[in-house]
């Protein structure tokens, strides 16, 4: 992509008490694009998340956002931003309304209008004016989404915004959320530890473990489905050893349970088939496999938290 | 870039918008009432000059507002703290200074409005039900620097005196809250403070050391100014020895609330 990132991450690093949190974490996030941030429990994320919105200082490196760093020269990083931070914590003793009145005064651009027009699009038309004491906490997820997005940010970023949402209400974010990025050319930068969610949603996704980036990969092509990534071919062999020794060099893979099991794609697939014949090896057959993106997640960070 | 007032406005719906700010309210209309009436009720017609009175009133009602106005500020950064909202408020386009302020200033227009509204009440209810007067009475001793004055600037600068006062015990209240994030610390400690003050106002001037003219319990009855005195007598303390006390722990504490309310990340 050629177009100047929203934000910017370089060489993030946050340490605190002489254990390393956030370790170099470097990332770009593209207009328009939902960015997925990806990690099981305490891998980072929300630590990540709070140094972008200038709630944590960083121990080195820099975050800028539309250019502006938020070390130097924090309310003009801040006024690109909507978010929300773990729980959208509002004042209980407010109503819905009071609370988007007592935000919109602190940005210039939130108009009477925008505020209920906001308060239409996530559906709190019937309940703005209660107290938020009595909101359930779908009802104050949808009031969180309502503040972030009031003062139309370039980046909005959301830690596990559908914590809390029943199936619908997870449906209509999901589709709200690449709307905003569709139609009005907003980055979206999310966190989540679902990755089924982060497949439904996102462009890209980083992910993260320990407070390091291991990977960061697009999800959807152009056309917007989803794409397959790494593809693995299963082949039943006769003599395993021999059929992975005839291929070593060229193609990576192991034996599992008397088979051949090799990373490679449809072509590779073909050719590694010939190879093995040339070496007098029998293939009884050959079975592609494809890695969901559930697989590569627990792959790379392991099913246990890092905590 | 909006306006700072805005900032003050959110603040002072934060304050208003409670049910606790009403029976505060409550209170410092009330007592002056309740005082003048129970006193012209049970007192069969003893004859009590309206400014006394109201020195009286103005004397209890001042411990309330600074109480009132201590509690607001424990939770003006604290509670925001243990309710998680700082998250929200702190990612605006806004400097964590400029949000502190706007914070310190609301509290301080909310002792001021207390303050006036004790002032107002007291004053009315006085001058209805014990007679204006434009004499004095027995408000202003004779030792007093502005003996033989009128009494609405006497009354007018026993306010002010209360009022600095009140500054003071509210910024401590307010580093507690702001740079300690503990509600509960600030309230005590400063209650503590306000309290025992004439307490350990009285221990302190039975011991014969130079630095306790200096400590901050020392310096918290600028009254005694008024009516020819001191807080501890034969020290040479003067008014404007304890001003430069009181603005040095002024400075002090609000340097503490601002330079770490300004660094520490916000983890809650
Ligand atoms: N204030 C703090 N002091 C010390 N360690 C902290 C602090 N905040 C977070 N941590 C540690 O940093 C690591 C990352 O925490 P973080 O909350 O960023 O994880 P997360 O990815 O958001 O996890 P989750 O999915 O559970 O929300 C954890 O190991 C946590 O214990
Ligand atoms: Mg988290």
């Amino acid at each position: 992509m050629s177009q100047a990132p929203v934000a910017r991450l370089q060489n993030v690093t946050k340490r605190i008490g002489g254990r390393t949190i956030i370790d170099r974490v470097s990332l770009d996030v593209y207009p328009g694009e939902v960015f997925g941030f990806l990690g099981p429990n305490g891998s980072g994320k929300t630590t990540t998340i709070r140094m972008m919105v200038g709630l944590m200082s960083l121990t080195s490196g820099d975050i800028s956002i539309g250019g502006h760093s938020v070390r130097t020269e924090y309310p003009r990083a801040a006024e690109q931003v909507g978010a929300i931070v773990e729980n959208p914590e509002m004042y209980k003793f407010l109503t819905g309304y009071q609370n988007l009145v007592h935000f919109a005064r602190m940005n210039s651009s939130v108009t009477k209008e925008r505020i209920d027009e906001v308060v239409k699009l996530v559906g709190l038309s019937g309940r703005i004016h209660d107290k938020v004491k009595k909101y359930s906490l779908g009802m104050r997820q949808r009031l969180g989404v309502a503040q972030a997005v009031m003062h139309r940010p370039k980046l909005l970023i959301l830690d596990e915004p559908t914590n809390g949402l029943d199936p619908a209400g997870i449906r209509e974010l999901r589709d709200y959320l690449r709307q905003l990025a569709r139609e009005e050319g907003i980055s979206v930068f999310v966190s989540s530890h679902l990755l089924s969610e982060m497949e439904l949603m996102c462009d890209r996704v980083a992910i993260l473990q320990k407070g390091q980036i291991i990977d960061i990969r697009s999800i959807r092509g152009q056309a917007g489905e989803a794409v397959q990534q790494t593809e693995e071919a299963l082949f039943d062999v006769d003599r395993p050893e021999a059929a992975l020794g005839a291929l070593q060099g060229e193609w990576s893979g192991y034996v599992a349970d008397g088979r051949l099991v090799l990373s490679a794609d449809r072509n590779a697939i073909a050719e590694a088939n010939r190879r093995l014949v040339e070496a007098g090896i029998r293939v009884y057959g050959i079975r592609a496999k494809t890695k969901s993106l559930e697989d590569q997640f627990l792959e790379v960070t392991g099913s246990e938290t890092n905590d | 870039m909006t306006n700072f007032w805005k900032l003050v406005q959110n603040e002072n719906m934060k304050i208003y918008r409670r049910a606790a700010t009403l029976i505060m309210l409550g209170f410092v209309v009330f007592i002056p009432i309740l005082v003048t009436v129970g006193f012209v009720l049970l007192s069969d017609g003893a004859d009590v000059n309206m400014w006394e009175m109201m020195q009286l009133q103005t004397m209890i009602v001042f411990i309330l507002i600074t109480i009132f106005t201590v509690v607001k500020s424990a939770d003006s950064v604290a509670g925001e703290f243990s309710s998680g909202t700082i998250k929200l408020l702190l990612i605006r386009p806004w400097s964590r200074s400029t949000i502190l302020l706007s914070k310190f200033l609301a509290l301080l227009l909310f002792a001021l409005l207390l303050s006036a509204i004790c002032f107002v009440v007291s004053w009315g209810v006085n001058a209805l039900l014990l007679g204006y007067e434009a004499n004095p009475g027995g408000l202003i001793p004779p030792t007093s620097p502005m003996a033989g004055g009128s009494p609405w600037a006497y009354m007018l600068t026993y306010y002010l005196y209360e009022w600095i006062v009140l500054v003071v015990i509210v910024s401590f209240a307010f580093m507690l809250s702001a740079a300690f994030r503990s509600g509960g610390l600030a309230i005590g400690l400063s209650i503590f403070i306000l309290l025992s003050g004439s307490l350990i106002t009285g221990i302190l001037g039975s011991m014969d050391k130079p630095w306790v003219k200096y400590v901050l319990f020392s310096n918290l009855d600028l009254t005694s100014y008024l009516s020819g005195g001191a807080p501890l007598p034969g020290r040479g303390m003067t008014l404007g020895f304890s001003l430069a006390v009181l603005a040095a722990y002024f400075i002090v504490f609000n340097l503490v609330s601002w330079t770490v309310f300004r660094k520490r990340d916000v983890a809650a």
